[in-house]
């Protein structure tokens, strides 16, 4: 075959290629638009409703009915941080909480620190098998001093899901949270969290709260004292996709009775519920988009009356990835996460589940998982297409423009919200920083990430074993300026 | 069409824009101008929500403030008023009333802006209005959810008790719900004329009313309600609300209730059911629990005998008795919590085995614990 034979076939195989796939690829592109717009609509309802309960300070924190919280906190070589985390969490304003830290067979001295720090002494105690675990629990310990509210059990190393799961055999409360040892929770983010389960604690069974990248900031003893925006642009643009996903994704869903996703990093659970469902699944890689599927599973098959409940406003803060590297790490593991779990749980697709089964669920399938696969096939026809003359050049360009501008436009909308409920961006250098990253974001950063769950996607489908890879943390303690 | 639509959403990015930055700036100047109007006053408020203004030469001051300082301070006062109590609230409702703020928070409970109706009722309960009483009431079947969870704030901040039938029905309403939460602990500052209400309100169909009925039934001690939290406990088709009658017997329970608690540790009881009695049994405080609570201490759930254990040092004498030198982890780790609240010396033997834990791991299974453990893990956004 010649050359412009070769060229020839290709240009009509792309003319054909575009001419069957044109009109489904639009209609894909309003739909998860509108969709968008949807979620953007749903979420407003809820910061308005969120700034006039503002404006009318009503603050009926820690009453009567305020449950019980027991923070579980898996910690693998965290020695550097544990105490102060542990510090910090412990002197959340709540008025019932205790700490439960697993160390997770820890190499680097997690266990020495906390000991020294606390005073830790061994009690016997034998911890119930109310979710079934398969690592050896060593010994628990409590501080010394017999007040404070901590619990620290040594386990065989066995993965962050099982280290969660003893924790929640060790949990002594109603409500049990999940956190990470290196996330920083707000001084009142507890108490903002569990108020759904105030107000409604017959029915609501998980919330999640909004989560934010910390890196940047000014931390001091845990808490942060001074919001700033990271240093590095990779971190800059996932402080803005944390926004989109929290203030309009999550808050949506969550307005319209169908949040199937509270985050790892943070999501607060009524204990019995997720004893009920066998704790957390340390076989899944999206361990938190699976329970959550399977306490929706379990509450509808049983026909019970419950909530899964979402605090727009800021709860918890974590550190972002900043190198390539583990940001790929992450964003194959999320997406694999996603396949594998949406997969297992596709008999949940049905109008029996309710909106989680007709609504959430197809909309993940639709333009979660195969969104990377749609955006991959623009990224590469859509060039080929232009280079073998096939579209008009300025058509092309409008639809990117069109395509691009939209991401956009969505970002935009999520800072106004925050901009309008939590503002908690005081600089305006940090304004213009986060509106230049919602326009950086398009160009590299969201192609890269495409591929990278693409590849996680297709690792899954090849049966290959996941290689967990290392996150080296900057850490969050900054110096003053 | 093409050539329009991306003119559309680069018009409304550019929209958006000047929202989010107008917003900025707006806030900061009404921040600012806030803190300008006040700044004459900062003293004489700070006087006085300090309760350092006994000859009322700062309220005087207050009081005669006008123009746009005024709204600024009225704001300011409900603001602090909701942090302190006694003469400095006292005082600050005293200057909130001189202003007429009262009067236009009664007509402001109709005021067509939500904010300004929750706002309005805020203000009224921290006033302690007792002459709004009956607005308020109304005001718990707003349209607007914060209204109504303020006016039942104000309400319990008032602590009229004849509103507490509609504001327990207000919770149990599939209509115009008031969340649990506020709605209990307005009943809690209403003082005992709410017995008949709550005995009512532990009938009610929502389970949401009857866990608030018993929740404020055992805080307060409403021994009236004694019979029916027995029968929430032993029937009721709700988890929930069996546990929040069990928490309130132990509150409020007589010597005759020690078999009704016993009775629902019993094998076949749902686990966080059992686990809620047999410490209620220890808080209940009757030395007649001592021989239910001893055979529990053997039961195959670990977490059961060692609250099992826990309740019979809670019952001083008889139960320390009834657990002897019993060996087992139960009773062993009851003892040394005990003794380290006491502050009793107790040997260490966690300082010893810390190093043990130093590499126990799997090997095969470290990757995967670093990552799930330290890494990205779970963090989805």
């Amino acid at each position: 075959m010649t050359w412009d034979g070769f060229v020839d076939g290709l240009r009509a195989g792309v003319v054909w290629l575009m001419a069957v796939t044109s009109v489904p690829i639009l209609v894909y592109f309003l739909i998860i638009n509108l969709s968008y717009l949807l979620l953007i609509v749903l979420a407003s309802l809820d910061f308005r409703a969120d700034h006039r309960r503002r404006e009318s300070e009503v603050t009926a924190f820690g009453g009567a009915l305020t449950p019980g919280v027991s923070l579980l906190v898996p910690a693998y070589n965290e020695a550097a941080g544990i105490v102060v985390s542990v510090q910090a969490l412990l002197s959340l304003r709540y008025p019932r909480h205790e700490v439960v830290v697993v160390d997770d067979g820890s190499t680097d001295g997690t266990f020495e620190q906390l000991l020294e720090a606390f005073d830790l002494v061994e009690v016997p105690r034998e911890l119930p098998r109310d979710v079934p675990v398969r690592a050896r629990v060593l010994d628990v310990h409590v501080p010394r001093d017999g007040r404070t509210r901590l619990v620290v059990v040594r386990k065989e190393n066995s993965g962050r899901s099982e280290a969660l799961n003893v924790g929640l055999n060790a949990a002594t409360e109603p409500l049990v949270a999940m956190i990470d040892a290196d996330s920083i929770l707000e001084p009142d983010g507890l108490l903002r969290v569990t108020q759904p389960f105030t107000d409604d604690p017959t029915r609501v069974v998980a919330a999640g709260g909004a989560i934010r990248p910390v890196n940047g900031s000014r931390v001091v003893s845990g808490r942060i004292v001074d919001v700033r925006m990271p240093r590095q642009w990779l971190a800059r643009v996932q402080v803005v996709e944390y926004l989109r996903a929290f203030l309009l994704g999550r808050t949506g869903w969550s307005r319209s009775g169908a949040l199937i996703l509270i985050s790892g990093a943070f999501g607060i659970f009524r204990r019995d519920v997720v004893v009920e469902v066998g704790g957390l699944d340390p076989t899944s890689i999206g361990e938190d988009f699976e329970l959550v599927l399977r306490i929706h599973r379990r509450m509808r098959d049983e026909g019970r009356d419950y909530r899964v409940a979402f605090v727009p406003e800021p709860v918890s803060w974590t550190e972002v990835p900043t190198t390539a590297a583990v940001l790929r790490n992450q964003r194959r593991r999320w997406h694999r996460g996603l396949w594998e779990t949406l997969w297992a749980y596709r008999g949940m697709v049905r109008p029996r589940y309710g909106r989680v089964g007709l609504v959430a669920l197809p909309y993940y399938w639709v333009f979660e998982l195969f969104a990377p696969l749609l955006e991959l096939f623009g990224i590469v026809v859509v060039p080929l297409a232009l280079l073998l003359g096939v579209v008009d050049v300025p058509y092309a360009v409008l639809f990117l423009l069109l395509a691009y501008g939209l991401a956009v436009l969505v970002t935009l909308a999520a800072m106004a919200a925050e901009e309008w409920s939590f503002h908690r961006h005081d600089r305006w250098r940090d304004l213009g920083l986060t509106l230049l990253a919602s326009v950086v974001e398009n160009i590299g950063y969201r192609q890269l990430t495409v591929w990278w769950r693409l590849e996680g996607w297709w690792a899954s489908l090849r049966g290959k074993k996941q290689v967990w890879g290392v996150m080296t943390r900057a850490g969050f303690e900054e110096p003053a300026p | 069409m093409l050539v329009l639509a991306p003119a559309v959403v680069l018009a409304a990015c550019l929209g958006l824009v000047a929202l989010i930055v107008g917003t900025k700036v707006l806030r900061t100047r009404r921040e600012r101008r806030r803190a300008a109007l006040l700044a004459p006053y900062r003293i004489d408020l700070l006087a006085v929500s300090a309760g350092e203004d006994d000859a009322g030469a700062h309220r005087a001051r207050l009081a005669g403030a006008d123009g746009a300082s005024r709204p600024a301070l009225d704001d300011a006062m409900t603001h602090l008023l909701a942090k302190v109590r006694g003469t400095p609230a006292d005082h600050l409702a005293e200057v909130l009333h001189a202003h007429g703020a009262i009067d236009r928070a009664i007509t402001d409970l109709h005021h067509p802006s939500a904010v300004r109706r929750a706002r309005a009722a805020q203000l009224l309960g921290l006033c302690g209005a007792h002459q709004a009483v009956a607005r308020l009431g109304e005001a718990l079947q707003d349209q607007a959810p914060d209204v109504r969870t303020s006016a039942a704030h104000a309400l319990g901040l008032v602590g009229d008790p004849a509103v507490a039938p509609r504001l327990l029905a207000a919770v149990g309403s599939s209509h115009r719900p008031i969340p649990a939460g506020p709605a209990a602990d307005a009943l809690e500052g209403m003082g005992v004329g709410i017995s008949r209400a709550l005995r009512d309100a532990l009938e009610h169909p929502s389970p949401t009313v009857r866990t608030v009925a018993a929740q404020v039934s055992g805080d307060g001690a409403f021994t009236r309600s004694t019979p029916r939290l027995r029968e929430l406990l032993a029937t009721d088709p709700d988890l929930t609300v069996r546990e929040t009658a069990a928490g309130a017997l132990a509150h409020l329970g007589r010597r005759e209730d020690v078999e009704v608690l016993a009775r629902h540790t019993a094998a076949d009881q749902p686990t966080p059911l059992r686990r809620t009695c047999t410490e209620a049994l220890g808080r209940l405080g009757e030395p007649s629990a001592v021989p239910h609570l001893e055979p529990l201490l053997d039961d195959p759930d670990p977490r059961l005998a060692e609250l099992a254990a826990t309740a019979l040092l809670c019952l001083g004498e008889p139960g320390r008795r009834a657990l002897g030198d019993r060996g087992g982890a139960a009773a062993d780790t009851a003892r040394t919590l005990a003794r380290l609240r006491a502050g009793e010396p107790i040997q260490s033997v966690g300082a010893g085995r810390a190093g043990d834990a130093a590499g126990p791991g799997d090997s095969g299974d470290a990757g995967h614990a670093r990552a799930a453990s330290r890494a990205d893990h779970g963090s989805r956004a």
